[in-house]
């Protein structure tokens, strides 16, 4: 349901969303979950991936698979222990209660068996076409549990961990968010992605406007309004404080393509889908802090708190993500 | 004349803005008529009952004429034109229509309850019918017995209709109109000498008429032969199945 339950002003929630795989989103998720949090703000992070990427970094292996084999437990709290009433027994989702991972950060545990809910989305989403109730229900449970979860924790943000790729779960989880962020790499392929991704988007929110429209009354309903809030350029290199030549290119490749693969796309659609000038959406640049991420992800911690690389480093990387966040604050209090 | 040709050119330019909201809003009427004519298709109650089901969005060639003659008619009467994009896809019931076919009367009772669980089922409001257009005094009595309420038609013109409303957000509607196929003869052959324009041809306008009469007989005449077969097989072989009164045949 897109109305929050209660008092509690219902969460922004954002997905970082690229189908190219290796952009670093998990790792940019987590480092933005952390700056926000030292911002004062309280996170929720969905893990959504049926890798477990999410829960991976932040959660130790052998408790990570302690939940995996529970999930289907009356004690199981994973993602999908939330879904599975909906999807295998005809029921209302469960209300898990989200890990809390640190001071104002929280995570709902990532589930393998989130392929099986995949399956389930893409019959939910003909019977959404053929107006069908259940078809409603199924597309909207894990916009349902995260109401329950970001109301128990009170959250301020909610960041879907998403896999690389353009499926039924991602096409689910974009239209239940308020904003998405395009994260991408220095690289051709990063490039060729945001055209596939600008068309997959598009027809999603063409579609899903029908659907809505054509809803029974009372069925639940995505919000379907995921208002582009910008990209980020991950892993250039730099060259005595600038960008590596080549990486220039690309950086200037990439924020055509973004303009006319995303932008131009959304706007025909409907101009409040992606406001602003050309510049608001250029939401950072996060340089290649590969001598940092190794250990982070091993360890479970932002790249500023890794024990690894040199202090200036660490304050660097800090610096840098604080920056992305708060960037991303103002665009979204703007909006 | 052709009806455009007599309209101002304002009254053209808020013909264009009607029938361009239309075209834009294409792949949601089609959606709607694609949902209706699933749901009937797919509920396993109609079929012992409906021969075949047809559907059809309105081409913007006979919408732009209808609203055209609209126009004209309106010129001068207390009731003006009112249609406006706020309004055109719930005012203008038949932008979206669906038509069900059965062999014979009786069939309507099963199809007319089909339609209304179906209705319940997916929600849709049903906002007009079930009425009966007929000119027939036996088949206005049936009509009355099951319910459904009857309207004199004097072109001839003989179905049950309904009209549903799908959304509230655009209001859209849909009509759904249930015949026989012998009334369906009638119906086409009608349909393409008179409309969008009533045919001068007196022949033609009194043969049609006489066409009527001849597609009702016939309607008339296989509800009897299938009343006379589920009176021979109930009496002389109790066992037959009821189900084999009529074949599937879509």
């Amino acid at each position: 349901m897109t109305r929050a339950k209660g008092s509690h002003e219902r969460a922004i929630r954002i997905a970082l969303l690229n189908h190219k795989g290796g952009v670093g989103k998990t790792t940019l998720t987590v480092n933005l979950a952390f700056a926000l949090a030292q911002l004062d703000k309280t996170i929720l992070l969905v893990d959504s991936d049926p890798q477990c990427n999410l829960t991976s970094y932040l959660v130790q292996g052998d408790v990570v698979d302690k939940w995996l084999d529970e999930s289907e437990d009356p004690q199981g709290n994973t993602i999908w222990s939330g879904l599975r009433p909906v999807v295998h027994l005809n029921n209302e989702v469960k209300t898990l209660i989200p890990f809390e991972r640190a001071d104002r950060v929280f995570l709902i545990p990532g589930d393998i068996r989130l392929s099986e809910y995949e399956l389930d989305l893409q019959q939910a989403w003909l019977d959404c076409l053929q107006r069908r109730v259940k078809g409603f229900k199924i597309t909207s449970a894990l916009s349902e549990i995260v109401d329950s979860s970001t109301e128990s924790v009170g959250a301020d943000f909610v960041f879907y961990d998403i896999g690389p790729n353009i499926g039924p779960l991602n096409r689910a989880i974009l239209l239940d968010c308020d904003f998405f962020i395009v994260p991408a790499a220095c690289d051709y392929f990063s490039i060729r992605a945001l055209k596939t991704l600008g068309q997959s988007i598009s027809n999603w929110l063409k579609d899903w406007r029908i659907i809505s429209q054509l809803a029974p009354s009372g069925a639940p309903l995505l919000r379907g309004h995921p208002v582009f809030l910008g990209y980020v350029l991950q892993r250039f290199r730099m060259y005595g404080g600038e960008l590596a030549s080549q990486h220039k290119e690309y950086a200037k490749s990439l924020e055509r393509s973004v303009f006319s693969e995303i932008i131009a796309v959304l706007r025909e659609i409907d101009e409040s889908l992606a406001p602003g000038s050309i510049s608001h959406f250029k939401l950072g640049q996060i340089k290649d802090f590969t001598s940092l991420a190794t250990a982070a992800q091993k360890e479970g911690v932002s790249f500023g708190d890794a024990t690894a690389g040199t202090p200036y480093l660490r304050d660097e990387a800090r610096e840098a993500f604080i920056d992305f966040a708060q960037k991303i604050l103002q665009r979204v209090t703007e909006i | 004349m052709q009806p455009l040709a007599a309209l101002s050119r304002d009254e053209l330019a808020h013909i264009d803005s009607l029938i361009e909201h239309f075209s834009q809003n294409t792949p949601l009427l089609d959606r709607l008529r694609k949902q209706l004519l699933n749901a009937v298709l797919d509920a396993d109650f109609f079929a012992p009952h409906v021969h075949s089901v047809r559907s059809r969005l309105k081409a913007p060639d006979h919408l732009k004429d209808k609203l055209a003659r609209k126009m004209i008619e309106s010129r001068g009467k207390e009731t003006q034109f009112s249609l406006t994009v706020d309004n055109l896809f719930h005012k203008l019931n038949d932008l979206v229509g669906l038509r069900i076919l059965h062999l014979h009367a009786q069939q309507i009772e099963p199809i007319n309850q089909g339609l209304m669980d179906l209705f319940s089922e997916f929600k849709y409001k049903r906002v007009e019918g079930p009425i009966a257009r007929t000119w027939d005094d036996e088949t206005r009595d049936y009509f009355k017995t099951l319910g459904v309420r009857t309207i004199k038609s004097p072109s001839l013109y003989t179905s049950v209709h309904y009209v549903i409303q799908a959304s509230d957000k655009p209001r859209c509607t849909a009509e759904i109109q249930v015949r026989t196929l012998a009334e369906e003869l009638w119906g086409e052959v009608d349909h393409s000498i008179n409309y969008p324009h009533k045919s001068e041809s007196l022949a033609c306008r009194e043969q049609i008429k006489a066409l009527a009469r001849a597609t009702s007989s016939c309607s008339r005449l296989v509800d009897s032969i299938y009343r006379s077969y589920n009176d021979y097989t109930s009496t002389y072989k109790p066992r037959a199945s009821s189900r084999k009164v009529v074949k599937k045949t879509r």
